[in-house]
């Protein structure tokens, strides 16, 4: 019986051939499917994503993917509640998105196939408290000043 | 003082607590990335809880071990903090809360009162239910009495862990207590579980926000777990996969393959028989699960696991037939050697999925869509 350290260590990773180049077996099937969404973006205006953390993959994998894709030339960085990145890739309207909580944990990581990705579109909602919370901050004079129930001072 | 009528939404709430509506679409982000949802499903589930309002959470103990609550406030996403105060209103615990003894009681009953009907009773361990339930005993009543007691006002029951699910170790051979699952005592109340020993936290926090978001009981397997998170067996996910089909076995810990990380089943591994999330969602924030870390899964999810024989024992093939009615001869011939064995049994955890999901598909509306229409 041989010891621990006399046994050979050699993970063997699980590929398939996609084109000339090996890639894991998911990755060109996550390709196609960026493909096919990028295409229903400039014919409907239908965003789409994939969680990356929900597909089987492997952290070689996942690196092999972004690498297929690139770096493009957006990248947002959002401070809500822990640091959220948005990268665009070098495919335009391919974003890699990533949230994080305020301990740096990762809470998502998608590919979004969009114009925007979601997290950076201000609601409607905020666009509204946003005025109301701007006007309630100006103090100009109004010609109602003197019958406010709050009276002049 | 009873909750008023008008309950802020969660968004008021939020609003209040300065929380960003990007921090809340992120948190949804992460849940529907939980939930398995659509990433885009994050906008809607977003609107949908910043719209609705907290339900009361009147959260029980019995006969359990507390690691299932530990899991919980062990939750990384979202935090606990995130779960308790912004989506559901956590008006009873004795293990978590500040009062103790009569207070908390009082508590209890005052939300019970205020929410009759509307509440959530979460339910940690099985109730004994021998000798007229005195095995259990708590500010002098049987645990059969408040469990009683607490789930006629409930909209519906979250039972948490194997222990509610289906008796659990309580209940193991020979039973002294008579220790009994949550569903087999509350007749027509509606009843979800959410197995495991202990369960996912994120299967946890998900399956709840998922009643708040929704306002009904998820989709249930034939053993009321929610099918978001309980719909694949863990071999079905397991990253090991591929060796399993090219018939790779580890047969001792320690040997080449487990060093390769080659398939455990022949070292006992239950994931073909175990639906949960573990090779999914993970543990310890996405870390790692029992199979990554090299240990075969014990089936801690399923009914009665702790009776199945050794947790180091390949699946026999009479549990084939008793987990998902896949005969012998469906799933080939499954000790004629151990690749050989692997193939059949991967033919048969597939036919078990298809069937499940077949048979869901067929069946009426199942509990989920009964006595629980707010």
């Amino acid at each position: 019986m041989s010891t621990l350290a006399q046994i050979p260590v050699c993970v063997e990773p699980v590929t398939v051939s996609h084109g000339e180049a090996t890639v894991g077996g998911g990755i060109g099937a996550i390709l196609t499917e960026i493909a096919e969404r990028l295409e229903r973006l400039a014919r409907t205006g239908e965003p789409g994503a994939i969680d990356l953390r929900s597909l089987p993959i492997s952290p070689a994998d996942r690196a092999q993917l972004l690498q297929a894709l690139g770096t493009g030339e957006v990248d947002a960085r959002v401070q809500a509640n822990g640091e959220s990145r948005i990268r665009e890739t070098a495919v335009h309207g391919v974003w890699w998105t990533q949230h994080r909580d305020l301990d740096g944990a990762l809470l998502a990581s998608l590919i979004e196939i969009a114009r925007i990705p979601d997290i950076l579109i201000v609601g409607a909602d905020d666009l509204l408290r946003g005025a109301s919370r701007l006007r309630a901050s100006l103090s100009f004079p109004s010609a109602a000043q003197g019958e406010s129930p709050h009276g002049t001072t | 003082m009873a909750r008023l009528e008008l309950e802020p939404t969660i968004g008021e709430l939020l609003d209040r607590q300065g929380v960003s509506r990007r921090s809340f679409f992120k948190y949804c982000t992460a849940m529907a990335s939980l939930l398995a949802l659509p990433p885009l499903a994050a906008r809607a589930m977003a609107e949908q809880l910043l719209a609705a309002r907290r339900p009361s959470v009147i959260y029980l103990s019995f006969q359990e071990c507390t690691g299932c609550l530990e899991s919980l406030t062990r939750s990384f996403a979202p935090t606990i903090e995130n779960l308790i105060f912004n989506v559901v209103s956590l008006d009873y615990d004795d293990t978590l809360m500040a009062a103790a003894g009569a207070q908390a009681e009082q508590a209890r009953e005052q939300a019970m009162r205020a929410n009759y009907g509307k509440y959530l009773l979460v339910v940690d361990g099985a109730v004994p239910t021998g000798d007229g339930g005195v095995y259990h005993c708590a500010a002098g009543r049987t645990g059969l009495d408040i469990l009683a007691t607490c789930a006629k006002g409930a909209a519906a029951i979250v039972c948490v862990g194997t222990c509610a699910s289906f008796g659990g170790l309580p209940s193991a051979d020979p039973n002294p207590t008579d220790a009994r699952a949550i569903s087999t005592l509350v007749p027509g109340k509606p009843v979800v579980n959410v197995s495991g020993c202990p369960p996912i936290p994120e299967v946890i926090a998900g399956t709840l926000l998922q009643y708040v978001t929704s306002g009904r009981v998820p989709d249930l397997d034939e053993h009321l777990r929610p099918t978001v998170f309980f719909g694949n067996s863990i071999h079905d996910r397991c990253y090991r996969r591929p060796f399993y089909d090219q018939g790779k076995f580890a047969k001792t810990f320690d040997d080449a393959g487990a060093r390769n990380g080659w398939c455990l089943y022949e070292l006992g591994c239950k994931g073909p028989t175990t639906y949960n999330a573990c090779a999914t969602v993970k543990w310890n924030n996405a870390v790692s699960f029992p199979i990554q870390s090299g240990h075969p899964c014990l089936g801690c999810a399923e009914p009665d696991f702790w009776d199945h024989g050794s947790f180091y024992s390949p699946i026999p093939s009479p549990r084939w037939g008793k987990a998902g009615e896949v005969s012998p001869a469906q799933a080939g011939a499954i000790a004629a050697g151990a690749a050989v064995a692997g193939a059949a049994i991967g033919v048969g955890s597939v036919l078990l999925g298809r069937r499940r999901i077949a048979r869901r598909q067929q069946e009426p509306k199942s509990q989920s869509d009964k006595g629980n229409e707010e």
